[in-house]
Formats: structure tokens, C-alpha cells, sequence
């Protein structure tokens, strides 16, 4: 046995007959791409994280330079054009003189643009008849509301026609129970909203990312004690933070921001120090480790890098629910208080008279919905480009 | 045996690594000595799950041995702390199996290169460019491909690269983890001859680990058989490639293919699965399978003996 093994191996000159591999030479390669031009590569690709990406620097812009193109602060309040929607129905009075009848019983003088003007004196009141008389320029007219709808008539009880549908000028969406502009409250809202965002993913990134890189990297006991410090710290609710903070702070927006801060990152450290753990045996983890490379080297110049993809689509997918418990929190009143408006204090607002104006509902609430729509669809597409394995 | 006269560089002496488990202790490496001297290179041989993985990562530290000493150079590293094992680091560089996960995708070649540079010495920017290329091609790639990702190589080139790391430092003692099981068979000859070339040319020692024993016998000096967690035989390779002694290298060697169809052999034919490093049988440690299995097996478990050639037999005391 020990013969026929003796007689079977190789010299050092069998290995030569191998084929030798060529190498190409350095100019007939593809140009070389990143990781990262490749994932920006596939996410241009997909159009509705494209279009969520356009929303999002669109709102973004909005929130920031919206206000100030328009000459109605966020806390102007005109209680006389209070509830104004964003489209009105003028009469033609005589030639150069126009009214809109305001759901709640009142006649207000605009220009034929629609700029609201003021309120027009009412000549007199029959409650017994439930109409009421105005005299504009010696033309007489009757607002009827024995019956609804309510209409404005000619001394006759001949409806007028309705001369043209416009919007209120200077208030795009109309106004809220004060008379405050809808839109510029709503572009308000959406800064409250992305520094919440903006909150949320610092949160994130600072304390989320590196808690849960140590407690992965340290492992063992270390890692026990830190992933039960975010067990129960994720076991109380978030409301009952901002309630506690709220005793000891004012203001509603800062126990929120304060809330978020302290509190919102420990879904992140759960996620980085699973990848982590998955991340550290890997071979090239361990070669880092056989040069000595410093602890702290391994964590950010190879843990962390190769964590990145996992990291950003969680903090992409955390951000619209942190803005979604911010609007929360402010609908249930534990949020910014009066006069600044967040979209859940504006939703909130809006319910008191949702019958009879509920397109202040409307933008606030659909506001929320596109921002959240907007990040996850982004949140989605980056996943998908970060790691082209999970697509479907 | 020529260990007296020659100068050696690693010696391994009753070095032993257990990993704590629920169930009880996992003797990885249980007393293993070796010694390697400068220039050569042992073979470590065995099944998978055998602790040669373990060996060599306790050797270099990336484990703590439980006790035993490691002298590389005539340093003791084994009880050095993390810190103070820094300056010997360099000393000795590691190749790894997996080509495909032994690279930070996520770093240019140029950067993986360099991670050992920057650790190690104090190059400044145009020496270490010039070192990193000519790395580069002594391991067979150019200059060019320094700005590349790993992902854009094949496993070869890939592995090129793991080895142009490895030498960075300028190391005397490379431990190479399997660094061509993972490789196509026409490549792994380019890279054991490179790895040969290399050793010539810098004057390294390597802990060559493989599980393809025709390879071992190819490229080293002296060749240790593991199993279990300890070494079973050692000596010249060329030796035990002729000479089989232990009853489980005479298995290991018989199921080794011969490329020549007319040669029958005669197998050793072994039994059953390695047994569990949990429990790990009375006595010795191979009797549960081992053809030739005595009373004396179950009893006392048997040591190394002899000089030089070493076997750990009953039937060779």
C-alpha cells in the first residue's frame, strides 16, 4: 500500500503544466463601479422611489422656503374671514361689486379676483322669516336660510346666479377657525414634521448604530446587559415618555423631540448588533483582527461600512413612523402647542366642524399620508437597491 | 531529526483552546505541540471538525489559549495581552480559505493592501503606493487593479490578493487556513506554487492546513496529522507519506485518490463518524473506530513518542 502511494506523487514540475491564467490587461476592463454607484445605478431604475424622492426634496423645499413666499404667517389670525374654503362662489352685486356667502351666515365683499375685502353691514334681521337684508349700493338683497341650502336671493326670492368659482386670494387652502392660513399652517406643519424626521434619524444614527456596533462587537456578557437596557426601555410606550417630560417641560414639542431622541433608537441598535453578530466571524473581520487593527477600526472601517445598506433602509423605514407619532402625539394634544401648527394639532382642529368645513381635514391629513407614502416607497427601493438578492 | 541543528521559529508546546458550551466543554485543541523552523513548513492534516482551524487561530491569537505556550522568534505569545502582543502581530500573517469573504467588499484593493502598512509601519504616501504595486504584482495582478473592488476579481485573483495582505507586513510565519479548498483545482496549483516562490524568495515559514493531502506532501517539510483535537503523528512528510504508522493517517492516506487508474489499493477501511468533541472517547481517542482497537485502548491514552517521527499508537509503544 505504502508503495503504491510512493509512486504517485507529484514533482514539483507537474504543477507547471497548469494552465497559467491570464490577466487582462489593465485597459481592456469595464470602468470600475463602487458598491454605491451600483446601489444609485438600480435606484434610478425604480420609478417610484424616484418619484417618492422628488416628493420628499419637494417637501422639503416647501417646508422651507414655502412660508415666506407668502404674506400670511403661520399665526396671523383674521377672525372676520374666519373658515374661508379653498374654492368660493361669488355674486356680482352691480359692476365692481362682488360678495361671497359664508357658510355661516355672512356676506363678505371681495374683488373680482376674489381677494376677501371685509365684511358687508347687514340693513336688518327677520329671525321670524329667517332671512336677512342687505343693501349694497341701493341693490337690495335677501340671505334666505329658512331652508337649506342657503341661498342669497333678489328682492323677489330669485336665487342669484353664482358669476364665477375662485379662490380666496391669499389663502391657497383656505383658512382655519381663526381665520390663520391653511397652507402656510400646513407648510409649518411639514417643519415640525421633517425635524422630527431629521430628529428621529440623528437619533438613529448617533446613538442607535453605535449602541448596538459596541454590543455586538463586545458580544458576551456586555452585549447581554446592553440589549436588555433596550429591552426595557422599548417595553414602555412612547406617550408615557412624552407625558413624564411634559411634567418637568413645557413645551409639548420639546418633550416629543426629547422623547424621540432618547428613546426611538432602539430598533436601530437591535438591527446593527444583529449584523453585527453576523458580520464579525466573517473572514475578513477576523484578517483585520490578525493585523491588530484597532477595536474601534474594525467597528468603522469594516463593520459598520458593511452594515450601511441594512442601516439606512431601517432609518428610511423608522422616519414616517416617527412623523406618524409626532402627528399622533399632537392629535391627542400632547404635542406642539398653539399658535404653531403640526399636521396632527391641524387634523385635530379641523374635527370640530369636519361637517361643515371638512377640507380643513383634508390637507392636513393628506399631507401626513403623502410624506409617509413618500418615505416608505423610498425606504423600499433602497432596499431593493441596496441588496438586489431580496428582490422579488 | 534536523530540529537540533536547524534555527526554529514557531514552537507549539501543550497548547490547548476549550470553548464553553450548555452541554459541557468543547476540547477544540487539546495538548498540541509542534515545533516549525525557519524556512519550512509543516502540514496540518485531518477531518473537518479535527481543531486544526482552532490550532491555527489560537496560534495566532485571534483565540485565547486555555494554557500552553507559543513561542514565535523566541517571544512567548500565549499569555501576552492583546496590547502587548501588538508588536509581534507582524510577525506572523494569516491566509484564509474563503477568498470570498476573507475581502472587505466594501474596500478597494489598494486599502485592504494597506490596512497591514498603516498598522504596522510608518510609510509615507508615495512609499506605500510603490510597496502596494509591487505587492501587487509580485502576487501575479498589476498596478492597476490596486483601485478595484474585490467583487470585480475571480476566487484566484481574490485569493492573490488575500496573500499580498498577508505579506504586507513583512511577516516571517504565515499560517495559510485551507487557502486553496475553496479554489478551482488548475488554480490552486498556480497558488501553491506562488505560495512556493514566495517562501523561497522572503524566506517564509508556513503552518500549511489543508485536508488535500497530496498538496501537503507537495509543499511540506514536516506534516502533522490531527484528530480529535490532538496530533496523532508527526514527523517528515515524505516519511509519513511512505510510512504510514498511525492506524488513522494509514486510513487518511488510503482514501487519498492516486490518478492512476491500474493501481489497486488496499483500503484501510474506518468506520462510523468522528465522534463528538463533547464527549471524546476514554482512553484513545480514535478507538471507537480504529480496525486495531486493544484492551489497552479504552484504558490509557496514548502519548507521542519517538524522536522526530512521532506517533501516538498503543501499537507503537
Amino acid at each position: 500500500m505504502t508503495d503504491t502511494i510512493n509512486n504517485n506523487t507529484f514533482s514539483s514540475d507537474d504543477w507547471d503544466n497548469g494552465p497559467k491564467e491570464e490577466f487582462l490587461k489593465s485597459e481592456n476592463l469595464a470602468p470600475s463601479m463602487t458598491y454605491w454607484q451600483d446601489v444609485g445605478r438600480r435606484l434610478r431604475g425604480n420609478i417610484p422611489a424616484m418619484v417618492s424622492a422628488a416628493v420628499i426634496i419637494l417637501l422639503i423645499l416647501a417646508a422651507v422656503l414655502g412660508p415666506s413666499f407668502s404674506s400670511h404667517s403661520y399665526e396671523d389670525q383674521e377672525l372676520s374671514f374666519a373658515n374661508i374654503p379653498p374654492i368660493i362662489n361669488l355674486y356680482q352685486i352691480t359692476p365692481g361689486r362682488y360678495v361671497y356667502m359664508h357658510r355661516n351666515l355672512r356676506l363678505i365683499e371681495t374683488t373680482s379676483g376674489g381677494d376677501l375685502i371685509e365684511t358687508v353691514g347687514m340693513e336688518k334681521e327677520d329671525l321670524f322669516k329667517k332671512k336677512m337684508f342687505y343693501d349694497i349700493d341701493g341693490t337690495r338683497i335677501i340671505l334666505d336660510y329658512s331652508q337649506r341650502p342657503f341661498k342669497l336671493t333678489d328682492v323677489d326670492g330669485k336665487p342669484l346666479e353664482t358669476w364665477k368659482k375662485t379662490g380666496p386670494g391669499g389663502y391657497l387652502l383656505g383658512t382655519d377657525a381663526l381665520g390663520r392660513d391653511l397652507f402656510v399652517r400646513t407648510l409649518y406643519g411639514a417643519r415640525i414634521s421633517l425635524l422630527v424626521a431629521l430628529i428621529a434619524t440623528l437619533a438613529n444614527f448617533l446613538i442607535g448604530v453605535i449602541y448596538g456596533g459596541i454590543a455586538g462587537l463586545a458580544g458576551g456578557r456586555t452585549d447581554n446587559i446592553m440589549m436588555r437596557i433596550v429591552d426595557i426601555i422599548s417595553t414602555i410606550p412612547l406617550t408615557l415618555y412624552v407625558i413624564l417630560i411634559m411634567v418637568v417641560l413645557d413645551s409639548g414639542f420639546l418633550s416629543i423631540i426629547i422623547a424621540l431622541g432618547s428613546v426611538y433608537w432602539v430598533n436601530m441598535a437591535r438591527i446593527v448588533r444583529g449584523q453585527i453578530l453576523a458580520l464579525k466571524e466573517q473572514e475578513f473581520v477576523l484578517a483585520a483582527r490578525t493585523i491588530g487593527t484597532s477595536t474601534m477600526r474594525v467597528l468603522f472601517q469594516h463593520l459598520l461600512p458593511n452594515s450601511m445598506g441594512v442601516i439606512i433602509v431601517t432609518a428610511t423605514m423608522l422616519i414616517p413612523s416617527a412623523i406618524f407619532i409626532e402627528s399622533f402625539l399632537s392629535f391627542i394634544g400632547l404635542g406642539v402647542s398653539a399658535p404653531m401648527a403640526s399636521w396632527g394639532t391641524l387634523c385635530s382642529e379641523s374635527l370640530d366642524s369636519i361637517r361643515t368645513f371638512p377640507y380643513q381635514l383634508f390637507t392636513p391629513a393628506l399631507a401626513i399620508c403623502i410624506t409617509m407614502f413618500a418615505f416608505n416607497f423610498l425606504g423600499d427601493g433602497l432596499r431593493d437597491a441596496l441588496d438586489p438578492k431580496l428582490r422579488k | 531529526m534536523s530540529k537540533n541543528n536547524k534555527d526554529c521559529l514557531l514552537k507549539v508546546d501543550g497548547l490547548k483552546k476549550y470553548f464553553p458550551m450548555n452541554k459541557g466543554l468543547v476540547k477544540a485543541v487539546d495538548d498540541v505541540s509542534f515545533s516549525i523552523n525557519r524556512g519550512e513548513t509543516l502540514g496540518l492534516v485531518g477531518e473537518s471538525g479535527c481543531g486544526k482551524s482552532t490550532t491555527a487561530r489560537t496560534i495566532i491569537r485571534l483565540y485565547n489559549p486555555d494554557s500552553g505556550s507559543i513561542e514565535l522568534d523566541g517571544f512567548e505569545l500565549a499569555s501576552l495581552s492583546q496590547k502587548r502582543l501588538m508588536p509581534h502581530r507582524k510577525k506572523m500573517q494569516m491566509i484564509f480559505q474563503d477568498p470570498y469573504s476573507s475581502l472587505n467588499g466594501r474596500m478597494t484593493v489598494r486599502d485592504i493592501i494597506n490596512e497591514p502598512i498603516s498598522v504596522h509601519t510608518k510609510l509615507n504616501k508615495n512609499d506605500t503606493k510603490n510597496k502596494i504595486n509591487d505587492l501587487l504584482e509580485r502576487v501575479g495582478l498589476n498596478a492597476g487593479h490596486a483601485n478595484r473592488y474585490p467583487h470585480e476579481f475571480s476566487g484566484g485573483q481574490r485569493q492573490r490578493i488575500g496573500i499580498a495582505r498577508a505579506l504586507a507586513a513583512n511577516p516571517d510565519f504565515i499560517i495559510c487556513d485551507e487557502p486553496i479548498s475553496a479554489l478551482d483545482v488548475s488554480i490552486q496549483a498556480q497558488v501553491v506554487n506562488m505560495l512556493e516562490e514566495l517562501q523561497e524568495e522572503f524566506g517564509l515559514t508556513y503552518l500549511f492546513i489543508a485536508h488535500d493531502l497530496s498538496m501537503v506532501r507537495h509543499i511540506s517539510n514536516q506534516m502533522g496529522v490531527m484528530y480529535l483535537g490532538r496530533i496523532v503523528e508527526i514527523g517528515e512528510s515524505s516519511e509519513i507519506y511512505r510510512e504510514p504508522k498511525h492506524p488513522y493517517t494509514q486510513a487518511l492516506l488510503g482514501a487519498n485518490p492516486v490518478p492512476d487508474p491500474r493501481i489497486v489499493r488496499q483500503k484501510l477501511k474506518i468506520i462510523g463518524d468522528i465522534p463528538s468533541p463533547l464527549n471524546i472517547p476514554s482512553g484513545c481517542r480514535f478507538r471507537t473506530r480504529c480496525p486495531h482497537a486493544m484492551d489497552i485502548c479504552s484504558k490509557e491514552e496514548p502519548q507521542l513518542t519517538g524522536s522526530g517521527r512521532q506517533v501516538a499508537c498503543h501499537l507503537h509503544t
